[in-house]
């Protein structure tokens, strides 16, 4: 980093850094609600690791249960799933989808008292894996559990738990998620669909229309947003957004023909009309007017299942690649004996490695007990694993040659599948804003605290600020205890461990002189808050596989030394990565170009083309 | 001898000092000097005052033999009966060529060539410079040694030459390969119009595409043509629509003098039109105008409709709403703002204006057809029938042209005094 830079640090550390013992202190007078934030805690600096490692476990029982639930289902997708088929035909087959809902995939996290399996977390990661094998199934199966029901076991009442969960939990419903209008996406502001109350006060009256819904063709329950009339505790009537559980049955309820889509063919997605549809007051999911909340809870909580859903993708693709790479003849020697072919499957074992990791580590802090807040690690998680997965199938397309683009291979059909991996439940951007938003809201928060408490005068913070500077600026190393007598990581991965750490430490500075320097204006600034969450990717990535290989390392699982192996390239991959966007991070680094890339952007938005004359063009 | 040829070849041509120079220098009788020598030395001075202009007037044209002049004239006479163009032109720089093999007097020629080119439309055409430049001796001028080039050798054919390339220069031709030889063979490397070529390939280029909104070099003819191009000019969003609101009558047809039935081309933004539908009824807005927009030679008045700036205290802050965004936070919760270093804000005194609504370009300036307008803008904005709107048109536009009628025709090709005010406009419009 620059001079400046350190100055900037410096100048930035006159305001901050009280000293341990006052965080302790204050942080049970902050309004949240003490919530086990790994991530959040990375933006301070620090490494809280009792939540990371050692890495969970489940019980010997669960996975035994766990293992004989997976075989008829893994048997099921190998041998009578055709997903080709369905891709070319654009439809699930009544047979499968009958099938399906004997398997009980149909409610697999309803509890057990609703009539569905209730798996834990960790236990719907795993059988996401295998249904993952086929995109359109996965797709509708999300649709159905993870948004569609969602709202209902977050924010339903006993009764209309008691009325819709056993029948979908059993498949003899389907549900679906309205949210996206033709004229809002992520705008909650600009939803037009609206729901008036009857005179009578006991039914709403639906009207609007709906797009992109997934299942919209098969649903018979759906989650509906709509616009209502609230009256604020001041006395206004204000538009607030409000979820109902809406049957078809109520009447008024058309879909459109289903789209014709580039990939998850199979999926059904179509436009839902809702024209004078009447909804009882008993079926308002939650609260009049919370329905933003709802939505926000049920989008959260479905995001961390597309990391086991990409890892069991990988790895079935790991193994069909590698099929043809070690039978195919170039020159007389097999693919997979040139270098560049064998950097391929390196980087795809390690994409899925760390893919996987992130997602049980996600999963296990999901099943903590106390309801725990987790929704930037499931965004990561999303973040990661569908980027890990379109570069993955990308490469081996590569592998493939021109047979990878061939509709007789199941190669292309991959790649269309995974490219909507990176738009839906939110796209890759809007997830790094929530990501860097979300954690530098809890970073700020502590953080005023401390500006609050450098003003009082308090000497001994601004004599350890200055002190923690001058160090900082003098090299120092970072120990935040992962290693050593206490440490938690195997001693085998002691650099990726060091690593994290610099790496952490650093990024807490960042992340303050970040603060410092943009306050609340912060949220102006995407190119900065796209690398906080880059960063805080990279570094949860880091964590869950050290946390991961540490645990195989003393179990003494198979094959623990080609894990070691793995993450120590990913924790060198990262670490670097990590310097280098830090480094951008800096004002006036020569690495940071943002100034360019705007000024460039909007000259071309401006003029709405590409303005550069043509090579070939003459003044004279 | 080549300095006794040279001033053989060029003796019915040259009146410079040149003469005297070679002569001089070479230690030649003088009586080979022309009588005309004091004036060709007042001539080069001249040529150094920059002030002096040496397109359009040939330097001192009163002392000049009139007889000479006439000749000259006569060359041209034929082509006035039949067309004015360029094989005419041509034809009568070739008569020159051909009936003067001496070519006496070939800078007067020249000057007057010059001054032709407009009227024959051929001002923009580079052969018809490249043939003028080819009258001119070849190497006749070229300067032979070092003190040739040191002093201005033939400064009278030098300047010719320059007032050639300045005559390109001004209707933006870019001289080429073959100017440049015929410079070379006329001139030499070593002498003033080659400097000025070598200026101008440098600058042209340059120059060419400086303006970040050109006009194009053919303006439309048609007046609704001509009022869309510049309000297109004017708005700097791509969305904006334009609407022609009246079409003119025919030109053959009685009423064209009719004001009323003049054309009205509007353009309006989809922002503009949601500002107008937001404004506070309450508050009228104004039609304004006319201001002017020049396009190359022609000029288009506009009037725009705008409001007056709201006082700060009614002015709505846009608020971020609680529940906006989906996915992420549009604020934090955060006590302060951006710090002194990441501040870009400048200290900059700002005159803030009220907003503009929609522009126009009509034929007519008056009331009545500035009402039609907003007529037609209600179709499109509803609003706008709510709000009471103010005419405050300047009287008369206090420009060039000052009755309506006159708006409709071609403007006449200026005369010759004014293509120096012409050129400068021209650079002040900006070159395309």
């Amino acid at each position: 980093m620059s001079g400046c830079g350190l100055f900037l640090c410096s100048v930035a550390a006159r305001f901050c850094r009280a000293p341990a013992a006052f965080t302790v202190i204050r942080r049970p007078l902050l309004t949240s609600p003490p919530s086990r934030a790994f991530a959040k805690e990375l933006f301070l600096g620090k490494i809280r690791k009792k939540e990371a490692f050692p890495f969970p476990e489940v019980s010997r029982d669960e996975l035994n249960e766990i293992n004989q639930f997976l075989g008829p289902v893994e048997k099921f997708f190998t041998e009578e799933v055709d997903s080709r088929k369905i891709d070319q035909e654009g439809k699930i087959p009544d047979e499968t989808l009958e099938k399906l809902k004997s398997l009980g995939l149909f409610g697999m996290q309803v509890p057990e008292e609703y009539g569905g399996l209730g798996l834990s977390n960790t236990m719907y990661a795993r059988l996401a894996e295998v249904i993952g094998l086929d995109a359109s199934i996965a797709v509708t199966l999300a649709a159905h559990q993870s948004i569609g029901l969602k709202g209902i076991i977050l924010a339903g009442s006993k009764e209309q738990k008691a009325r819709y969960l056993p029948r979908l939990a059993s498949g003899e419903h389907v549900a679906a998620f309205c949210l996206t209008e033709p004229a809002s996406g992520s705008d909650a502001a600009s939803i037009r669909t609206r729901a008036t109350l009857s005179a009578d006060k006991s039914h709403y009256v639906l009207n609007g229309s709906k797009v992109w819904v997934t299942n919209g063709g098969l649903a018979n329950v759906f989650t509906v947003f709509a616009k209502t009339e609230v009256v604020d505790s001041d006395g206004s009537v204000k538009d607030k957004i409000t979820a109902f559980i809406v049957e078809r049955d109520f009447g008024g309820v058309t879909n459109g023909k289903a789209e014709d889509k580039m990939g998850i063919r199979g999926s059904n997605t179509c436009e839902v009309h809702f024209e004078n549809t009447r909804v009882p007051v008993e079926n308002v999911l939650g609260e009049v007017g919370g329905g933003f909340k709802v939505a926000v809870n049920i989008l959260n909580s479905g995001r961390f299942s597309m990391g086991s859903v990409v890892a069991g993708m990988l790895k079935k693709l790991i193994e069909m690649t590698a099929e043809y790479a070690c039978t195919r003849k170039q020159f007389n020697r097999n693919l997979s004996e040139f270098g560049l072919i064998q950097e391929k499957f390196a980087l795809m074992a390690q994409k899925a490695y760390v893919i996987e990791s992130m997602a049980y580590l996600t999963a296990a802090m999901l099943d903590a007990p106390g309801f725990p807040d987790c929704s930037i690690e499931a965004a990561m998680v999303k973040v990661f694993s569908s980027e890990g997965a379109w570069t993955c199938v990308s490469e081996a397309l590569q592998i493939l040659g021109g047979l990878g683009y061939m509709r007789d291979y199941p190669y292309e059909r991959l790649l269309r599948d995974s490219r909507i991996l990176l738009i839906f439940e939110g796209t890759n951007e809007i997830l790094r804003m929530y990501i860097a938003l979300t954690g530098l809201q809890h970073a700020g928060r502590i953080l005023t605290a401390r500006v609050k408490e450098l003003k009082r005068g308090n000497v001994t913070t601004i004599m350890e600020t200055v002190g923690q500077r001058l160090r900082d600026s003098l090299g120092r190393t970072v120990d935040l205890g992962l290693t050593g007598k206490l440490g938690v990581v195997h001693p085998s991965l002691a650099d990726g461990a060091h690593k994290l750490e610099e790496n952490v430490y650093y990024f807490g500075r960042s992340v303050e002189t970040l603060l410092l320097r943009f306050g609340k204006t912060i949220v102006e600034e995407q190119l900065v808050l796209k690398r906080v969450a880059n960063v805080l990717i990279n570094l949860y990535g880091m964590t869950a596989v050290l946390s991961r290989a540490s645990r195989s390392i003393r179990l003494g699982l198979r094959a623990h030394d080609h894990e070691v192996l793995l993450a120590n390239i990913f924790c060198s991959e990262a670490y670097h990565q990590n310097l280098f966007i830090l480094s951008q991070l800096d004002k006036h680094s020569p690495e940071n170009l943002d100034d360019m890339v705007k000024k460039v952007s909007q000259q071309i938005l401006e003029k709405r083309a590409y303005i550069c004359t043509h090579p070939l063009d003459r003044t004279s | 001898m080549s300095w006794a040829q040279a001033i053989l070849l060029a003796r019915g041509a040259s009146r410079g000092w040149g003469g005297i120079c070679s002569t001089a220098l070479t230690g030649a009788p003088f009586s080979q000097v022309p009588p005309q020598a004091p004036r060709g030395l007042r001539c080069s001075a001249a040529a150094h005052n920059p002030d002096s202009s040496l397109v359009p007037h040939p330097p001192e044209p009163p002392r000049r033999p009139v007889k000479a002049l006439a000749v000259h004239e006569e060359l041209f006479r034929p082509a006035l009966d039949g067309a004015r163009n360029k094989a005419n032109f041509v034809r009568a720089v070739q008569n020159f060529t051909e009936y003067n093999v001496h070519k006496r007097g070939h800078v007067d020629f020249i000057y007057l060539a010059l001054r032709k080119m407009r009227e024959y439309g051929v001002e923009r055409d580079l052969s018809v410079y490249n043939l003028l430049l080819d009258i001119f001796p070849k190497e006749v001028f070229r300067p032979r040694n070092i003190f040739h080039s040191i002093f201005l050798h033939y400064p009278r054919q030098q300047e010719c030459g320059i007032a050639v390339l300045e005559q390109m220069e001004n209707h933006g031709v870019m001289p080429n390969k073959e100017t440049e030889f015929l410079l070379l063979q006329i001139f030499g490397r070593k002498s003033y119009p080659m400097l000025k070529l070598v200026r101008m390939k440098l600058w042209f280029t340059r120059f060419k595409n400086i303006n970040p909104f050109p006009v194009p070099r053919d303006l439309p003819q048609d007046p609704v043509d001509l009022a869309s191009l510049a309000l297109r000019h004017m708005e700097p969003d791509l969305s904006a629509r334009v609407t022609t609101y009246q079409m003119p009558l025919l030109k053959d047809s009685p009423d064209a003098m009719d004001p009323t039935e003049t054309h009205i081309v509007g353009i309006q933004s989809p922002e503009q039109q949601s500002a107008l539908a937001r404004h506070d009824p309450a508050r009228p807005i104004f039609v304004e105008g006319p201001f002017s927009l020049w396009l190359r030679d022609k000029c288009v008045y506009y009037h725009i409709l705008r409001a007056d700036l709201l006082p700060p205290e009614e002015r709505e802050v846009e608020e971020i709403p609680e529940e906006w965004n989906i996915y992420y936070p549009m604020q934090l919760d955060l006590a302060y703002g951006r710090s002194s270093w990441d501040d870009y804000e400048f200290n900059i005194d700002e005159v803030e204006e009220g907003p503009v609504f929609a522009i126009c370009v009509a034929g007519a300036h008056d009331q009545a057809t500035l009402a039609k307008w907003i007529q037609g803008l209600q179709e499109t904005n509803p609003a706008l029938a709510r709000i009471p709107v103010v005419f405050r048109l300047s009287g008369s536009s206090g420009e060039l042209l000052p009755s309506s009628s006159e708006l409709e025709e071609p403007p006449p090709p200026p005369p010759e005094g004014q293509e120096e005010d012409d050129s400068q406009q021209r650079q002040q419009q900006g070159q395309s």
